[in-house]
């Protein structure tokens, strides 16, 4: 029974991540059976490459966060003078909103925004997207990492496997891949997917408000659908659905990651 | 009501069954306890009535109700909803680690309306009656602010101040010192077992702290079996095994040695003193016994000869080699000029079940642990572990499937097959019966006829003194921090 039931949520996540796998098929292909103005005043395509962006944001942002954040965190607790140094850079970069540090993030390179073709651009926001997005999620992704760590170093193993000979490198090496750990992961991978899932959107929302002028990042993502199609709202400017579309389909895939956090918590109690 | 009532219950885990088949009822107010040896599945079986047994990995048969809900149907555990019922009708349970049940990001007094509310007045009563301890000096206090000692004592009182009709206590004198057993008892049997309106429900293998306590009814699980006794076993079969002797003469000396350390809180590191002017010397071949309250500085000792920890000053010499100048700091690493000294000690720590690797079987993390140097032979390793009452199956089992008795004695023969010059036993007995807690002292005296060790016990157990060591030290006393205990 809960074998079944564990099955029916794996697939109750994939249906609701999948317009980012779906994004991946040529807007084509749906042509024939979406509605013809849609397809003819381009939105359909639209919000296939703004999918698609996304869930090419979501995997390098957590590539490299991942990475980054294993690395610290292990280092954290390899070495306190380090850990202490870090708590004190994350703790600061915590407490100033994400959306401010992605923006921040951009200004050193609006010139070369500017002053590039629209594919070197787009690069370039995505880099500098991927960096911003990693910066607000490490903190609370390496104080996820390196508490437990540290617990498992400190209070349970180090007595023993240091009276064996073993290093701490070696013992923390041995500790980051126990299941208790991966777990962890994989709950940090999630708060990472989610955490830049918001941003991305958040940030996608306000270029588009705000800016659209040449230097700006090219950044195409669901929030800016939303925040280009928000008039869609009000009577006689066109159909609701061109805003609750992606809405709703954010939602289903934020969704998805909430049951991949709480999946994992269920486990660990 | 029937407070807990089993209908055909058992416990499996994995291919062990723990409990078979079993009908065992409690009625109403009556207090009792459930002995047995070590990895009889005591604990287990009281966790189950708790509802803190992992599904994933033991599994059930049969029904069990508790304050008249369902709590298991058909060997199913019931939903959450139901559990959430049973807790509100007065379920309390108080497990073995007492201080893991405080919250670190609140403080003492917040901790205490959250576990307890509404019971402030009666817990501050009771730590002063009891314990000769004002609340009020701690209210403010946040549990890595206090020391071990002082914290299970507030944290046992908070627990057992609870409001409800249903006790469950496990092993409750594992980790209480001499000194606060005595008040412990004194507590139970004037607050706790007099108050007929609760149902009490202990498991513990101490026979000398259940004799002191006023308990209605006895009885013993063993091979899966729960039973009556009429009566209670008596201590005086017991006999302190011969020590024998290896050779003689002191290696290892301690001089004015004193010991700090950080403690990472929330809130930041702080330094605490764990002792000072710490000398004495320990010879070969003989039992040292080092006794005092929780938190008083016993471990660190055990820590600071290991080299385990950073803040030692003073001497600490063996063969004329001062082991603090030779590795002042704990960095994760050994000084060339110590790993031979490394690899001459080892300790049984106070909980084994950190002593392997957690996701290896016991015959994967000892190849491991040989291959570091630190290990002996398979061979001898099984040998050892025959000596102190287990088998060869155990080897291919994980960490999380054993008992923590059955871990503290494969700890202990992982470290008989090390063949250490210095063995260090941090509360080792802890988890064991008597009974086979007397083939483990047999095992080890074995060794020491053999080679001639240096062997520290840091234990708070009477039985330990009284039949395995030949010298014992008050530790308290010896740094002169304390009164006498």
């Amino acid at each position: 029974m809960k074998k079944l039931f564990n099955v029916l949520k794996i697939i109750l996540v994939i249906l609701l991540a999948s317009p980012l796998l779906i994004s991946w098929i040529p807007s084509e292909v749906f042509a024939n059976i979406a509605p013809a103005d849609l397809v003819e005043s381009g939105y359909l395509s639209a919000l296939f490459v703004s999918f698609k962006d996304l869930s090419i944001t979501l995997v390098a942002t957590l590539i490299f966060a991942m990475i980054i954040s294993l690395l610290l965190g292990y280092v954290s607790v390899l070495s306190m003078k380090v850990g202490r140094a870090f708590t004190n850079i994350l703790n600061a970069v915590e407490s100033i909103p994400s959306i401010l540090i992605a923006l921040f993030c951009y200004a050193p390179v609006s010139g070369y925004l500017a002053s590039h073709g629209s594919s070197a651009s787009t690069t370039m926001s995505l880099l500098v997207f991927v960096l911003a997005a990693t910066v607000t999620t490490l903190p609370e992704a390496v104080r996820s990492i390196a508490i437990p760590l540290t617990d498992l170093y400190n209070r349970k193993y180090s007595l023993s496997f240091r009276s064996y000979g073993f290093t701490k490198p070696r013992i923390l090496f041995v500790l980051m891949n126990t299941v208790l750990m991966r777990d962890t992961f994989k709950r940090v991978a999630a708060g990472i997917l989610l955490k830049t899932l918001v941003l991305d959107c958040s940030f996608g929302f306000i270029i588009q408000l705000g800016f659209g002028s040449n230097g700006t990042p090219a950044h195409t993502s669901p929030g800016a659908l939303i925040a280009a199609y928000r008039k869609a709202l009000f009577p006689d400017s066109g159909s609701p659905i061109l805003f609750w579309l992606p809405s709703i389909l954010l939602i289903a895939i934020s969704v998805a990651f909430l049951i991949l956090l709480n999946k994992d918590k269920e486990e660990n109690v | 009501m029937t407070p807990i009532a089993l209908n055909n219950f058992s416990i499996h885990l994995g291919e062990r069954e723990l409990l078979k088949n079993c009908n065992f009822s409690l009625e109403a107010g009556v207090s009792t306890v459930i002995m047995g040896p070590t990895g009889t599945g005591k604990s287990v079986f009281l966790k189950s009535i708790a509802g803190i047994l992992s599904t994933q990995i033991f599994t059930f048969d049969g029904a069990m109700k508790v304050n008249g809900f369902d709590a298991y149907v058909n060997g199913k555990k019931s939903n959450f909803a139901s559990w959430t019922e049973i807790e509100k009708s007065g379920l309390m349970f108080v497990p073995a680690e007492t201080a893991m049940v405080m919250n670190p990001a609140l403080t003492l007094d917040q901790n205490l309306a959250l576990l307890a509310p509404g019971c402030r007045p009666t817990i501050v009563q009771r730590l002063k009656d009891y314990f000769s301890m004002n609340f009020e000096d701690f209210a403010r206090l946040y549990p890595d602010e206090v020391s071990g000692g002082e914290m299970q004592r507030i944290t046992l009182m908070i627990l057992l101040s609870r409001q409800g009709n249903l006790i469950l206590i496990d092993e409750p004198t594992v980790n209480l010192d001499r000194n606060l057993r005595k008040h412990f008892v004194d507590f139970l049997n004037k607050e706790i077992l007099v108050d007929k309106k609760k149902t009490f429900l202990m498991v513990s293998h101490d026979l000398d702290f259940i004799k002191r306590l006023s308990l209605d009814q006895v009885y013993k699980l063993e091979q899966g079996n729960i039973h009556k006794l009429d009566t209670l076993p008596e201590m005086e079969g017991y006999e302190k095994p011969v020590a024998k002797k290896g050779a003689s003469g002191t290696a290892i000396e301690l001089k004015d040695v004193s010991q700090t350390y950080f403690k990472r809180g929330i809130f930041g590191e702080r330094t605490f003193t764990a002792f000072k002017g710490l000398s004495l010397k320990f010879e070969r071949s003989t039992i040292y016994g080092v006794t005092g309250p929780s938190g008083c500085g016993k471990s660190s000792m055990v820590k600071a000869i290991l080299r385990l920890m950073d803040g030692t000053k003073g001497q600490i010499t063996m063969e004329g080699k001062d082991l603090v100048e030779l590795k002042p700091k704990e960095s994760g690493y050994d000084p060339k000029a110590f790993k031979p000294f490394r690899n001459r000690m080892t300790v049984v720590q106070q909980d084994s079940r950190f002593s392997f690797f957690p996701d290896l079987t016991i015959r994967n993390s000892f190849k491991q642990i040989a291959k570091a140097g630190a290990g002996g032979t398979l061979e001898d390793f099984i040998e050892n572990m025959k000596k102190v009452g287990l088998t060869e199956a155990n080897l291919d089992e994980y960490p999380q499937a054993l008992s923590s008795g059955e871990m503290k004695r494969i700890d202990i023969a992982r470290a008989l097959t090390q063949k250490p010059d210095i063995l260090m036993l941090d509360e080792a007995f802890a988890h064991i019966d008597f009974d086979t807690r007397l083939k483990v002292m047999e095992a080890i005296s074995d060794y020491l006829a053999v080679h001639a060790t240096i062997l520290v016990l840091v234990t708070h157990e009477d039985f330990d003194l009284r039949y395995f060591v030949e010298k014992s030290y008050d530790f308290p006393e010896l740094v002169g921090q304390f009164e006498k205990v």
